[in-house]
């Protein structure tokens, strides 16, 4: 199963790469790109002093779990990438996926990863490693673990949305742009500390989509900050509750999309 | 022996909404929920027994796609019984999947960027075919399809014809029991379709595969098909063999004749002259009163004859003259 | 005549989108609303930075959005297409301007999404927010003439950046790389004034910025009187080399094309 999923993306891999010099300006151009909106940005907040009490280190932390984890999410999950997906369904590549005996998972997994990205994450993880060296955070073991269960929890996050907006184009295409206020939007959310907004718009991203405890609750842990909102402690671990509680609500949700294709024809 | 395939009473039915235009029009889209039901399979039956090289004819929107759709599994019916090879096809999608094959005309089952070779090799993973009989399935899809001219060609430059070679062979690389062919030789040339029809033709017979195929040509199923069903609306029409269908519904049959001369007098027992045009004359009989060879034994006697030929009549007609004389309804 | 013609149909195109037009809008209201959350939490106590009073950042942040559409910052591909399709050697060989052609569709396009989306946006951010509005009638007058040569700049860019496809097959990727940059620059994320005075003023040295940055100041006032004119005057400067290299480049894209053979 993991066999055919590499042998699928390794032929998208190798697609992309027959012009190497475009790839290569491309990818590197992507992540050069990102990291000078961030450095402009850096130069900015400078400016003003602090964003909302944080320095612009803090703010980089946030700003770096959120841009590697997205970006990662963005390869990985490119083939549910609902603008991705409306297109492979309208060409009937969908029913082609029905006809074989695979996961259909898999298959779509397998059916696109963006390389590029990588030029993204690594802008993603120059700002991150740059905000450890930056901060002065006391690093424990707990910490250490931490960073890349964050990471992880984000992409599930993250991969969730993406999926519920693929299972909508089963129903209509129409509406896709708005998907980007979850995705694009949560993750620049995500990248400023969560006190910032109203106090409306902080429970609803802490209760109901639950993306403060991604960045904003483990990056209080990292750098020792009191929390504000006087949450209990376990907080900053829940973030694998968040993601992977997205994750499995977008996969039951998938489902129903998928019977409901089934019995509507294309 | 068990039926491979049984389909019983199988119905499947459609919502096809009103759609409103304009912005008021899209307020009252998300209130209303006006729709029709259109019935796309209404109440079909029939068992197909394995080896069996089955003709489903109708005319567009007779409901053919969407029974082929139910059988292999793409599609959930709204009632009615299916079974093949034992399994309910979208209960059971993997296993059910990886025994059949499914060639669907002008659309494509390949990868686009890679050449035809390596998305055959894909198969043989995503299908588990052993090594062996890999090589063996590709060696005599090479001969008997022409492949070698395009193995090495990506599948977005491939020409239809070669298209739908290459589909066939990857259809067919897994032995499947059965093999779905959905209108497989439509916008084709005459010599591509030939071709592809004998290659049809040689699978079933060496192979004993299955074949279900879906088509309005009805020279096609004259060519390849023994025992034939029609649909329309819905409904089965008929559901034997084609001879069978000839006599009982072929109705009336036209022979077309070009005499030597201008005769002045054509007529002749057991037909009637439909159109004359200088030398051609065409004669209408009806299948029941007198066979071809009779009425050109008798039009020989009389007349000097330069060519001939005999017409059948179509399927759109033979299928509209059954639905209207309602010749079924016992 | 015909290129009235032209940009009512594209005019129109643009009404007809009109489910994708307004999860757009919900898409920008969401993306300004966040920056102002930024800019507020900036400002914290101060009043005034770099000549912006919060009132005018926020403001920013709206018209910013308003014309993301209108200037389709984020990618314009319809030329490349036809490029790439052979369709563009009909195209040439018709008895108008080939240039005058496609600035006619943008145009319409481009009153088309301000009418579906620019409007719609300032009009929700105005009540939500307290914004800015031009101090006087003079300003309003001026915005009108800035916001119609930015268009004109953006096209010329656009256009180029597009006819990059009689040359390469990836095209596309080049169309990503020269949006990327072109938004970087232009100040749309932050406005110029905020950044390192180095940074800000070698901005202003380039096409970009008088697309987004110049309009928007001379909008909120802050670009008045003296400077009014001066930035006036940069965008007419850019008008004009930029169609002078537009042609340049059409000239040498067809002369590739009839050697070529397409």
């Amino acid at each position: 199963m993991f066999r055919l999923y590499t042998r699928l993306i390794s032929i998208r891999i190798r697609s992309q790469m027959q012009y190497p010099l475009s790839f290569l300006f491309d990818t590197l151009g992507s992540g050069f790109g990102t990291l000078s909106e961030f450095i402009a940005l850096w130069a900015v907040f400078t400016r003003f002093g602090t964003v909302g009490g944080w320095t612009m280190p803090e703010v980089a932390l946030l700003y770096g779990l959120a841009e590697t984890s997205f970006a990662t999410m963005d390869m990985v999950f490119s083939g549910y990438d609902p603008t991705f997906f409306s297109t492979q369904i309208q060409r009937g590549m969908f029913d082609q996926m029905l006809l074989r005996p695979l996961s259909l998972p898999v298959q779509i997994f397998g059916s696109e990863f963006i390389v590029r990205r990588l030029g993204r994450i690594g802008q993603g993880l120059a700002v991150l490693l740059l905000s450890f060296f930056l901060n002065p955070i006391q690093w424990t073991l707990v910490k250490i673990i931490l960073v890349p269960i964050v990471i992880v929890s984000t992409i599930a996050f993250f991969g969730g949305l993406f999926i519920v907006g693929a299972t909508i184009c089963f129903w209509t295409v129409e509406s896709l742009e708005a998907i980007n206020i979850f995705t694009y939007g949560g993750t620049t959310m995500i990248s400023y500390p969560m006190h910032i907004y109203g106090d409306w718009v902080r429970r609803f991203f802490t209760f109901v989509v639950p993306a403060a405890l991604l960045t904003y609750y483990p990056a209080l842990y990292f750098l020792g900050k009191p929390d504000p909102f006087g949450m209990p402690p376990v907080m900053p671990f829940l973030a694998p509750v968040a993601g992977f509680a997205v994750l499995a609500t977008a996969f039951a949700f998938w489902q129903v999309g998928v019977r409901h294709y089934q019995s509507t024809g294309s | 022996m068990e039926s491979i395939i049984s389909v019983a009473d199988l119905r499947k039915e459609f919502k096809v909404f009103r759609h409103h235009r304009g912005v008021s029009g899209a307020i009252r889209n998300l209130f209303t929920h006006e729709h029709r039901l259109v019935k796309a399979v209404d109440g079909v039956t029939f068992a197909i027994e394995p080896g069996e090289l089955i003709g489903y004819l109708g005319p567009n929107g007779a409901g053919k796609s969407t029974t082929l759709k139910i059988l292999t599994g793409i599609l959930v019916p709204s009632s009615g019984e299916v079974r093949v090879s034992g399994r309910v096809p979208w209960r059971e999608r993997r296993a059910h999947v990886a025994r059949i094959g499914a060639v669907f005309g002008q659309r494509n089952t390949l990868w686009w960027d890679l050449p035809v070779i390596e998305s055959l090799d894909l198969l043989k993973h995503i299908y588990r075919v052993p090594a062996d009989r890999y090589q063996q399935n590709l060696n005599t899809f090479r001969d008997l399809l022409g492949l070698d001219e395009f193995l090495q060609t990506p599948v977005r430059s491939l020409s239809l014809g070669q298209l739908m070679r290459a589909n066939l062979a990857a259809a067919l690389l897994h032995d499947p029991d059965i093999l779905f062919l959905d209108e497989p030789t439509i916008g084709l040339d005459v010599v591509a379709k030939e071709r592809i029809r004998q290659f049809i033709q040689q699978i079933n017979r060496q192979r004993a595969t299955t074949v279900i195929l879906t088509t309005h040509d009805l020279s096609e199923v004259e060519k390849l098909c023994e025992r034939v069903m029609i649909i329309d609306h819905g409904r089965l029409l008929f559901d034997g063999q084609l001879e069978e269908l000839r006599q009982r519904f072929g109705g009336e049959r036209e022979l077309v004749v070009d005499f030597a001369e201008v005769y002045e007098e054509v007529s002749v027992e057991g037909a009637e002259v439909a159109t004359r045009e200088g030398q051609r004359v065409t004669y209408r009989f009806s299948r029941g009163a007198v066979t071809a060879s009779t009425l050109i034994g008798r039009l020989s006697a009389k007349y000097r004859i330069l060519d001939l030929s005999v017409r059948e009549p179509e399927i759109e007609a033979t299928v509209r003259r059954i639905y209207e004389e309602r010749l079924l309804d016992k | 005549m015909m290129y009235l013609a032209a940009a009512r149909l594209a005019f129109q195109r643009q009404l007809a989108y009109r489910t994708a037009n307004f999860a757009g809008l919900l898409t920008n209201i969401f993306f300004g609303a966040l920056r102002a959350y930024v800019l507020i939490a900036l400002f914290g106590a101060q009043n005034e930075v770099a000549g912006y009073s919060l009132q005018a950042a926020i403001t920013y942040t709206g018209v910013t959005q308003a014309l993301i559409s209108y200037l389709t910052l984020f990618g314009w591909w319809d030329l490349m297409r036809t490029i790439r399709a052979g369709d563009v050697a009909s195209d040439l060989s018709r008895p108008f301007d080939f240039f005058g052609y496609w600035l006619a569709q943008d145009v319409g396009r481009a009153l088309g999404h301000l009418i579906l989306r620019g409007l719609p946006i300032m009009i929700l951010y105005a009540l939500i927010y307290r914004i800015a509005l031009p101090p006087a009638p003079i300003h309003w007058l001026a915005v009108t003439v800035s916001m119609t040569l930015a268009l004109f700049i953006s096209f010329c860019y656009r256009f180029m950046v597009n006819l990059a496809a009689f040359w390469t097959q990836d095209a596309v990727g080049i169309g990503r790389a020269a949006w990327m940059v072109s938004v970087f620059l232009s100040g749309f994320l932050m406005p110029i004034a905020f950044l390192p005075s180095w940074f800000s003023s070698a901005l202003r040295w380039m096409p970009f910025a008088h697309m987004i940055n110049t309009p928007v100041e001379i909008y909120l006032g802050i670009a008045d009187g003296s400077a009014l004119w001066l930035a006036l005057g940069q965008q007419l400067f850019w008008c004009v080399a930029l169609y002078a290299l537009a042609q340049l480049t059409l000239a040498a894209g067809v002369k590739k094309l009839v050697i070529q053979g397409g």
